[in-house]
């Protein structure tokens, strides 16, 4: 190099800029509402949440982790080193040799990806992202160069004024990208935010293999209800969307997308970036949302700002409630970025604040609120479908072993069905059960997806104080949404340790129908005969599965009975939702295609004769799919007819 | 010039769990209320200012509801006579009939006579206010409907094809003030004699046959019920097919 | 023949005693009267088999073989009961009256109006002294048997005042009725067609506090409904009464005078509600709930087109299966079923649905079900008056070609409609 300083004052200013844009982008996060996170904790966590838990999601797919693994790694210790060698000018032969190493593998990581890139799968966005690979490569290559000489490799004051001014011209390009870039909005902004979206996540229980699904509960009383502009995320929220890095795994496997209703994944997140930062969408590079049934939008008619209503001319309402709350975006997603937060905190806005949840949203929700039942069904017929059963009430029996939740499944002539076939198999295997009766209401999933949480926290707290006068170790429910609440989000209102202590101060295990048999199964206290039908697959349900990680008792129940599950090709933490979730079914937003029948065609590609199910809602929108189908069962019904019956 | 319009709510009860809520025809009320005159409606409720339900129909977007302050056992009308009569009113809307209490549908025609207005019942729309007359759309049985004029002021109870209310709203219900005003009432002493109980389920009229022979009367125990299975035409023509419906329609009188 | 008009029927016992003895000289002549013996051209006896037998009870013909031995069957019964006089229900000076004012749905009294006449007069029966049963009647009536639903007096008002709409001037008519002739009690259909219109008018200027919903009327007690209808209110009987559907026996026994009451002339009178006159609705505008006649599409449907013409055609409002709606074919809001809309139409036609159970579920209220299918097995088939097993295609092409046969041949008539449906009103 002819000019010795001037690599390092480049440097140096592009990290000053950077370190700037660091600043500035933070104070964007920074206009959200306040959220107490541990922050040095959190950054202590982040390189175990980086290489663990990252990593576990980015494996899937092992091309691009290990192409990532070389190019962030390599990355990153050549940028440790290159301010080490260049700006610090530490001269060890060493350093600089490792810095040549560390480049090298970035080179060829960046050329993996460069190859990926050649013939870009329609998930993954263009535009800015077209480039990186190729400042990836400019910037392995030229610190290559520069580094040579202080390896000793080539002597000093190689070269000639031609190119000291290419690999200035190398270094400008390639440090505006990999450092300015970064913290001024550029595609390597996903390191950044990502970072620090990882160390201040929202939901830490979700690293180290846990598990978080509960919705946060909504503040009622406040001046406003969920999210209506950007700055009415938390902060991390908004600093989550940050750190996006639109590889489109979230589109790829989104029901309401593939179904073309107006919703993507990636595409909410970057109007959600647009939000933040203000602006508009038109530098998007990936896929729209799609036209549903009306006109295909344009990009750069999408205006926000951090203090602008978000439906108000950012995104449509209907992309909203596009969401069936399935999770297998967040599931997916290799920043972990919380879709679902986001879309049902909007959501509330809407139905809180507006009054304005589409079709029959506002008539189900009033129903809720009159009648404890999404259908407005007189709430003392809830226990008509028992009538025959001879199931003791709780109010009679104050304490039992096992308490049955019902659900709202009462009320549906085909759910009675799968509820009678479950109260079949528990009698056959002698349990000590009891049902609340009419004392039950609604768990309130409907309403809290629906975004009116003022109705799902009453009725939290209303069935948390009907629990409470009873003992019991067990609730059973054959409802994945109700065990999802019950679950996962009452513990918010549950004041009185209902669940968490219980009247035996052990604490209350709440388990699916699919789990509880399986236990009964294997203590062998159901006969089973071998199923002989034809070929049977098995339908993940959301709220049983990513929202519970539920994925294997309903299989090894099935296999009990002597089955091979045919699986289908997404199965288990891939399954594609039914439809049914969210309450998708009641806003009703119109697509191309309805998404039962896309997993209906999922179902028989398998060639199963049979799909067994864990959950009501399915059952219905997958029976929903005109004939000639597979059948639907439950797997309570599946196991009952295989049920070996003593007699006495 | 804005129209002065008043509203009139009742705390309502779901036929099915017989909570108090919105009433249906009251809030339909409150609808075309906004409708004609957006938040500059006033919603009138006699009875208790601290009911929740009034929340649920400030919901619909009203920042503000009037409670003229009584206790249940009064007569609402003559205070809310004396309530309207100091405002300068175009229109008190209500609903046909109230789902608690005496349910006789009278307040509107009491009101209207009190007044001095006309009364229309079981409207559906009002298409426009213009000179001091109102166009109103009432509604007639099976959806049809009939266009009647009215001098403003009027009183006009709204009938289930009105429009449906809109979403209430959780969050603008709660910001709602209630201004409760002072009233004076008199207890409606006539119900007070009155026995409440719940209702029975009324009998559903048998097809009686009056028979005056023996031989009439075993015929009609013994008839065949009608009904069961119905006619299935397999094998005729299309045309007889076609023909068979439409005599059926014709006999049902549904082709006009 | 001894058939007369008068159905009563008069046995001559000896005619009868020489029909059973076959040796009687004049057995041959009794039996064989009115069959016309007649010696034919050739000189041989000829019965006319068209005179053979009689008409039985129902209506079809039957030969006596037994000559008139059975029982006295051989009595040709021609006369029907209908031309059976019912005694004459008089009532001369009455003590008291009870105004009936009856909704006339088009002009004739309704199953409701019959009702409350007949409660009228069981109330009358049981209250002291006697009293007649009057009827307001207000513009012309096509009704011609006031006197079989138990009218003791008719009020008739046919002023242009009273025509269509005109609840103002109908109400000060009846408070001159009150002025005139105090009636013990004013009984009304509590009805959507204007009788509880009516009756809260009349209340309110009366200052009377009437009944409403009223289902149980004794001359001392009412049982009125309340509290949207989830109360029974016990109270006096009042003076003015709203009576609901189903609370009364019609009047089946008897015949009434039907005598005119003359009102004094009507006071002048202006109106402040115009009557526009009823507004012309497109079926397809009636809420699904509310409609008369559903034409109802659903997966058997392929010519779309061709089914909303057949529904303009026919006038029906359209309706759909859950999956007819799911594929795009039609709006939500037609949906018909469980998830969608409960539908209370008269006639139910389904096009091409096989009928799930929440379809099933949602016309349960429906009186006559039509289905079109090319599956007789399925559920709608099972459920419905008039099913049609043939492609929905033929079928509804045949049906279009009927309506607009019968919509030609009945055009010149419409006018003579419209004046039908104002007087519904």
């Amino acid at each position: 190099m002819v000019i010795d300083w001037l690599p390092s004052v480049l440097i140096t200013t592009l990290l000053v800029l950077a370190v700037v844009g660091g600043v500035r982008r933070a104070n964007l996060w920074r206009a959200g509402q306040p959220e107490k996170v541990n922050i040095v904790a959190g950054l202590l966590a982040l390189p175990r949440r980086y290489l663990q838990d990252l990593h576990h999601v980015v494996e899937r797919d092992k091309y691009m982790s290990r192409s990532h693994v070389a190019t962030a790694g390599g990355f990153v210790l050549s940028m440790i080193l290159v301010i080490l060698v260049h700006v610090f000018g530490v001269s060890s032969q060493l350093l600089a040799g490792a810095l040549l190493v560390s480049l090298v593998l970035m080179f060829v990581g960046a050329l993996f990806i460069a190859k990926r890139r050649l013939h870009p799968p329609s998930r993954l966005s263009k535009g800015p992202w077209m480039r990186l690979p190729k400042s990836l490569l400019m910037f392995s290559l030229t610190f290559f160069v520069l580094t040579l000489p202080m390896a000793d490799i080539l002597p000093e004051g190689t070269g000639s004024w031609l190119l000291t001014l290419v690999l200035s011209i190398g270094i400008v390009l390639s440090l505006s990208e990999m450092l300015f870039g970064m913290t001024w909005g550029g595609p390597m902004k996903h390191a950044f935010a990502g970072a620090l979206h990882l160390a201040f996540h929202r939901r830490p229980e979700r690293f180290g293999g846990g598990r978080s699904t509960g919705l946060k509960p909504a503040v009622l009383g406040g001046d406003v209800h969920g999210v209506a502009k950007p700055s009415d995320f938390k902060w991390n929220q908004l600093l989550g969307f940050d750190a996006c890095v639109q590889c489109g795994k979230c589109e790829a496997m989104c029901p309401a997308f593939a179904a073309g209703q107006p919703l993507n994944p990636k595409k909410l997140i970057q109007d959600m970036v647009v939000g933040l930062a203000g602006g508009t969408d038109a530098n998007y590079a990936g896929s729209p949302y799609p036209a549903g049934k009306g006109d295909a939008k344009v990009l750069g008619n999408a205006k926000g700002g951090i203090d602008n209503v978000i439906t108000a001319g950012l995104i449509d309402a209907d992309t909203l409630w596009s969401c069936t709350t399935c999770r297998a975006c967040v599931e997916e997603c290799p920043m972990m970025i919380e879709h679902v937060d986001a879309i049902v905190d909007m959501r509330r806005f809407l139905t809180m604040e507006k009054g304005k949840t589409p079709n029959k949203g506002a008539e189900i929700l009033e129903n809720i609120i009159a009648t404890d039942n999404p259908n407005g069904y007189a709430p003392a017929s809830r226990t008509h479908w028992a009538a025959d059963q001879n199931l003791p009430l709780m109010k009679q029996k104050q304490t039992a072993e096992v308490l049955f939740w019902v659900s709202d499944g009462a009320f549906d002539m085909r759910s009675q069905r799968i509820l009678r076939a479950f109260v079949a198999l528990m009698k056959a295997a002698n349990v000590d059960v009891a049902i609340l009766g009419d004392e039950e209401l609604d768990c309130g999933d409907v309403a809290r997806r629906l975004g009116d949480d003022a109705t799902f926290q009453q009725l939290a707290t209303r069935n948390l104080a009907t629990l409470g006068k009873y003992k019991f170790s067990k609730i059973v429910t054959t409802d994945p949404h109700a065990y999802h609440c019950l679950r996962n989000e009452y513990g918010d209102f549950d004041v009185d340790g209902v669940l968490s202590k219980g009247g035996s101060g052990q604490g209350v295990e709440v388990l699916h129908h699919t789990t509880f048999l399986n236990q009964l199964v294997q203590q062998g206290l159901l006969k089973l005969s071998a199923f002989k039908g034809g070929k049977v697959t098995y339908h993940d349900p959301c709220y049983l599965g990513r929202y519970n990680g539920e994925y294997e008792a309903p299989r090894a129940l099935l296999e009990s009975l002597g089955i091979e599950i045919a699986e289908m090709e997404r199965s288990a933490f891939r399954s594609r939702c039914c439809g049914g979730g969210g309450g998708a079914p009641i806003t009703d937003i119109p697509g191309e295609r309805r998404i039962a029948d896309m997993r209906m065609e999922d179902i028989t590609q398998t060639g199963a004769e049979l799909v067994a199910v864990g959950c009501q809602q399915c059952t219905a929108m997958l029976e929903g799919v005109v004939e000639p189908r597979p059948v639907v069962k439950d797997i309570a019904e599946i196991l009952l007819g295989q049920l070996i019956e003593e007699v006495h | 010039m804005p129209l002065n319009i008043v509203s009139l709510v009742s705390v309502g009860r779901h036929p099915q769990s017989g909570r108090a809520r919105r009433a249906e025809q009251d809030s339909r009320a409150v609808e075309l209320g906004l409708k004609l005159a957006d938040t500059a409606l006033t919603v009138l409720h006699v009875g208790n200012p601290d009911d929740p339900i009034l929340r649920q129909y400030a919901g619909m977007g009203l920042p503000s509801l009037t409670v003229l302050k009584q206790e249940d056992s009064v007569d609402a009308v003559p205070v809310l006579q004396r309530f309207l009569e100091q405002k300068n009113i175009d229109i008190v809307l209500t609903g046909v009939r109230a789902e608690s209490g005496e349910s006789s549908g009278m307040v509107p025609y009491l009101l209207a006579h009190a007044l001095g207005w006309p009364v229309v019942a079981r409207v559906a729309d009002i298409v426009a206010v213009k000179d001091g007359k109102a166009e109103v759309l009432l509604a007639l049985p099976r959806g049809q409907r009939r266009a009647v004029s009215i001098q403003l002021p009027f009183i006009a109870s709204m009938d289930h094809a009105a429009e449906a209310a809109r979403q209430s709203a959780f969050a603008v219900g709660l910001r709602a003030t209630v201004e409760s005003v002072e009233s004076v009432g008199e207890v409606d002493q006539i119900r007070v004699d009155w026995q409440e109980s719940v209702a029975k389920i009324r009998p559903k009229r048998l097809k009686t046959v009056k028979a005056k022979t023996a031989a009439e009367r075993f015929k009609a125990a013994t008839a065949k019920p009608e009904g069961g299975t119905g006619k299935v035409m397999k094998n005729e023509t299309p045309k007889e097919k076609a023909r068979a419906i439409f005599d059926l329609l014709l006999e049902e009188k549904v082709i006009r | 023949m001894t058939t007369s008009s008068s159905a009563i029927v008069r046995r001559d016992p000896r005619k009868e005693w020489i029909a059973r003895n076959r040796l009687h000289p004049l057995h041959h002549e009794v039996i064989s009267e009115g069959l016309g013996h007649v010696i034919g051209p050739s000189g041989l006896p000829r019965k006319n088999p068209h005179q053979i037998g009689f008409i039985g009870p129902n209506g079809i013909k039957r030969i006596d073989r037994l000559k008139g031995n059975g029982a006295a069957v051989s009595q040709p019964h021609q006369a029907k009961s209908s031309d059976t006089v019912l005694p004459l229900h008089t009532v001369t000076a009455p003590d008291f009256y009870i105004f009936v004012v009856p909704d006339l749905v088009g002009g004739r009294l309704s199953v409701h109006d019959k009702d409350i006449l007949g409660l009228a007069h069981a109330l009358q029966a049981d209250m002291e002294g006697k009293g007649a049963v009057v009827a307001v009647c207000f513009g012309d009536t096509k009704e011609e048997h006031f006197d079989l639903a138990g009218v003791d007096r008719l009020i008739q008002r046919t002023s242009d005042e009273f025509d269509g709409f005109s609840p103002e001037a109908r109400a000060a008519a009846l408070t001159q009725m009150e002025e005139t002739w105090a009636p013990k009690h004013w009984l009304f259909p509590d009805s959507v067609h204007g009788g509880t219109d009516l009756a809260s008018r009349l209340a309110a200027s009366l200052g009377e506090r009437p009944a409403s919903q009223a289902w149980q009327v004794t001359p001392e007690k009412v049982v009125c409904r309340g509290a949207g209808g989830s109360l029974d209110i016990a109270r006096q009987t009042p003076r003015i009464v709203m009576v609901l559907e189903e609370c009364g026996n019609a009047i089946d026994e008897t015949r009434h005078q039907v005598l005119p009451l003359e009102m004094p002339a009507f006071h002048e009178h202006t109106p402040r509600i115009l009557d526009r006159g009823q507004v012309a609705v497109d079926p397809n505008e009636i809420p699904l709930a509310e409609a008369e006649f559903i034409l109802s599409a659903g997966n058997g449907i392929h010519n779309w087109p061709q089914f909303h013409q057949t529904a303009e055609a026919l006038g029906a409002t359209e309706g759909a299966s859950r999956v007819a709606v799911d594929d795009g074919f039609m709006p939500r809001f037609r949906q018909v079923g469980a998830s969608g809309t409960w539908v209370t139409a008269r006639v139910y036609m389904a096009v091409g649905i096989s009928g799930a159970i929440q379809h099933m579920q949602g016309i349960g209220q429906c009186d006559k079900i039509i289905a079109i299918n090319t599956d007789a097995g399925c559920d709608m088939v099972k459920r419905a008056n008039l099913s049609v097993i043939d492609d929905s295609d033929l079928v509804l092409s045949e049906l279009m070609l009927l309506a607009q046969a019968y919509a030609s041949e009945h055009g010149n008539q419409q006018g003579s409609k419209k004046q039908e449906n104002s007087d519904a009103a």
